[in-house]
């Protein structure tokens, strides 16, 4: 078998599975997933700053924040908005955000970078609670209404339906990842990797760096803002705890548990935050307690995450054989 | 009544300026924002609040409360940050962050999520009369305590040979270190004497907030906006900068109370706009 033919087996598998799974797990775990799907595309959307381009925000939950609102509001005030469009509105809401930071942030790195956004997703959380009028402060927007998804004259599927509302969100956020994964492999995604490893040099070479910045910087914005987008929708409800710097963390602590160095890492990543999450909140509501310390851990011992560990351990299996033309995997 | 709105933004700022300092000298050190600074402010609070359950004294939770972060402090540094030091400043800064998110959540099982209340000693309740208006005596005391422990500071920085090697070691730690002075042990100084200050804060400000896990995520917020604008690793900007905050915190409530928390957000998106080191900053 060649890996072209492996690749296309592997996916079929993979599409066979997610499209089975509602029908094989029940509507908890589908929910589960739905979750895991949703902070997947989040970690992935922010590792595609810190991975790829070396820029560690600790405000992407006001992308995140952004998008959910976008949507719950639109929703709320627009009579009658379709589906789609009140996911283009969540993602427009990010991407206007992200345009309004962007000349200063691609001017800034390092640890003012990380600074900047935890100072303005914190200015953002206050005005969520502060202006009650048009957030419904610590309460939130909630209950309002999910349309159908429909295309008219043809179908119109009732997305309250929990295995609907999850082919949709499998198909949404899959998509947004495949989309970022995609980006990476572009020569795009070669510069961006350049601008994080030499960025004078890549400047030399004729490219714009805060330009490159600011395009990275909206993308990761823009799909941060589909993942709360399909958060508020699932969960019919999005309020200030969206904003708060522990959301913030949250795509911090997957990548690096899942590992900082591959594009699938932050998947790994929120998968292993899911399963920790689920076990332990049976015991105890202290979940952030042992994401903590596993995170402290990680950092000690496997600075690459898990990720990492995986790829540490192949190569001790077997010698390493780089193929021809082959460049190093993206870190 | 401006007068006295004054005096409690005069003696906010004070605090912030003890949780600050340490941040900035870390900084200057370190190169990171230690997330976890404010997460031992905060645990000094809740210290606090367990002396003075267990003896009923709050000079002695005063004195005691403050070391013992400071030595929680030091021991995360010498057991946890020192080792990720080679890995770079993205493993540095976000192991902080699982500092945080420990002791946060360690705080919360202890002692549990609701709002601890602190009692002052007598002395200290009621108010002074003076030129016609009348202050809070504790506030009066906050801003005498904050005086005295900065002023030792001061003198300790600025007329004292380890002074002078700590202030060289925040502008340029590796030349220190190749001159033959031992910045780890003088890191862990100042890192353990910054955790001291902000534990100092935290038992001052416990009567005035209570004692609640949202602590270190109100004052770790803005200690941070004080050090990115006052500029990195600058105790004067940071110096400046919290007395300015203090002032624009208590004016702000009074005149535009459901606005003021985003005044602090506006001014340092105005300085950074202008000058992205910060106003005494010489380094992004």
């Amino acid at each position: 078998m060649t890996p072209a033919v492996r690749r296309w087996i592997g996916g079929g598998l993979a599409l066979a599975g997610l499209l089975a799974y509602p029908h094989l797990f029940g509507i908890y775990f589908t929910n589960v997933f739905v979750t895991f799907g949703i902070f997947a595309l989040y970690a992935v959307s922010f590792n595609l700053l810190l991975g790829y381009t070396g820029l560690l925000s600790f405000g992407h939950a006001m992308y995140f924040g952004a998008g959910g609102y976008g949507t719950a509001l639109a929703l709320t005030h627009i009579k009658g908005l379709p589906l789609l469009p009140a996911l283009v509105i969540g993602l427009a809401a990010a991407l206007a955000l992200a345009a309004l930071l962007a000349p200063l942030m691609v001017r800034v790195s390092g640890t003012a970078f990380s600074m900047l956004h935890l100072a303005f997703a914190q200015l953002m959380f206050v005005l969520a609670l502060k202006l009650r009028a048009v957030t419904g402060g610590e309460d939130g927007i909630g209950g309002f209404r999910i349309p159908p998804l429909s295309i008219p004259g043809l179908v119109s599927i009732d997305m309250k339906n929990p295995s609907s509302f999850y082919y949709f969100a499998a198909a949404v956020l899959g998509l947004s990842i495949l989309v970022l994964w995609f980006i990476t492999k572009t020569p795009f995604g070669s510069v961006i990797v350049g601008v994080r490893d030499n960025p004078r040099r890549v400047a030399y070479l004729g490219y714009r760096v805060p330009s490159t910045k600011a395009v990275v910087y909206l993308l990761s914005a823009g799909f941060a803002g589909v993942a709360g987008s399909v958060y508020a929708l699932f969960q019919n409800l999005i309020s200030a705890d969206a904003l708060h710097v522990s959301n913030s963390f949250i795509p911090v602590s997957m990548t690096m548990i899942g590992g900082i160095g591959s594009f699938f890492g932050p998947i790994l990543g929120a998968a292993i935050f899911g399963v920790i999450s689920e076990l332990t909140s049976r015991y105890t509501e202290r979940v952030d307690l042992v994401v903590g310390l596993i995170l402290i851990l990680v950092i000690m011992y496997a600075p690459l995450g898990f990720m990492g560990f995986v790829d540490t351990i192949r190569a001790r299996a077997r010698p390493r054989v780089v193929p021809p033309g082959a460049t190093e995997p993206a870190r | 009544m401006y007068v006295a709105q004054g005096v409690h933004g005069l003696a906010y700022g004070m605090l912030l300026f003890l949780v600050a300092s340490g941040l900035t000298m870390v900084f200057g050190m370190m190169g990171i924002l230690n997330i976890a600074h404010a997460s031992f402010f905060m645990l000094s609070a809740y210290i606090c609040h367990q002396v003075l359950a267990l003896v009923g004294s709050f000079w002695l939770a005063l004195l005691v409360a403050p070391v013992a972060a400071a030595a929680v402090g030091v021991l995360c540094e010498r057991l946890l940050l020192r080792r990720v030091h080679a890995f770079g400043h993205m493993g540095e800064l976000i192991l902080t962050v699982g500092i945080s998110l420990v002791i946060l959540e360690g705080v919360k099982v202890f002692w549990g999520t609701e709002s601890l209340p602190i009692h002052v000693p007598a002395i200290l309740e009621g108010r002074l009369a003076l030129g016609g208006l009348d202050y809070p005596v504790y506030r009066l005391f906050v801003i005498g305590l904050a005086l005295v422990v900065l002023g030792a500071l001061a003198a300790l920085l600025y007329t004292t040979r380890l002074g002078m090697v700590v202030r060289a070691a925040v502008s340029d730690s590796g030349m220190v270190n190749a001159l033959g002075i031992n910045v780890p042990v003088v890191f862990m100084l100042v890192f353990g004497t910054g955790t001291w200050l902000a534990g100092v804060a935290g038992v001052v400000i416990a009567p005035i907030l209570t004692v609640y896990p949202g602590l270190a995520d109100q004052m770790g917020m803005d200690a941070f906006v004080v050090v990115v604008t006052g500029g990195l690793g600058s105790l004067w900007g940071a110096f400046l900068v919290s007395l300015i905050l203090g002032e624009l915190n208590s004016y702000g409530v009074q005149f535009v109370s459901q606005l003021a928390p985003v005044l602090m957000f506006v001014f340092m998106a105005i300085v950074l706009a202008f000058r992205p080191m910060g106003l005494f900053g010489e380094r992004e």
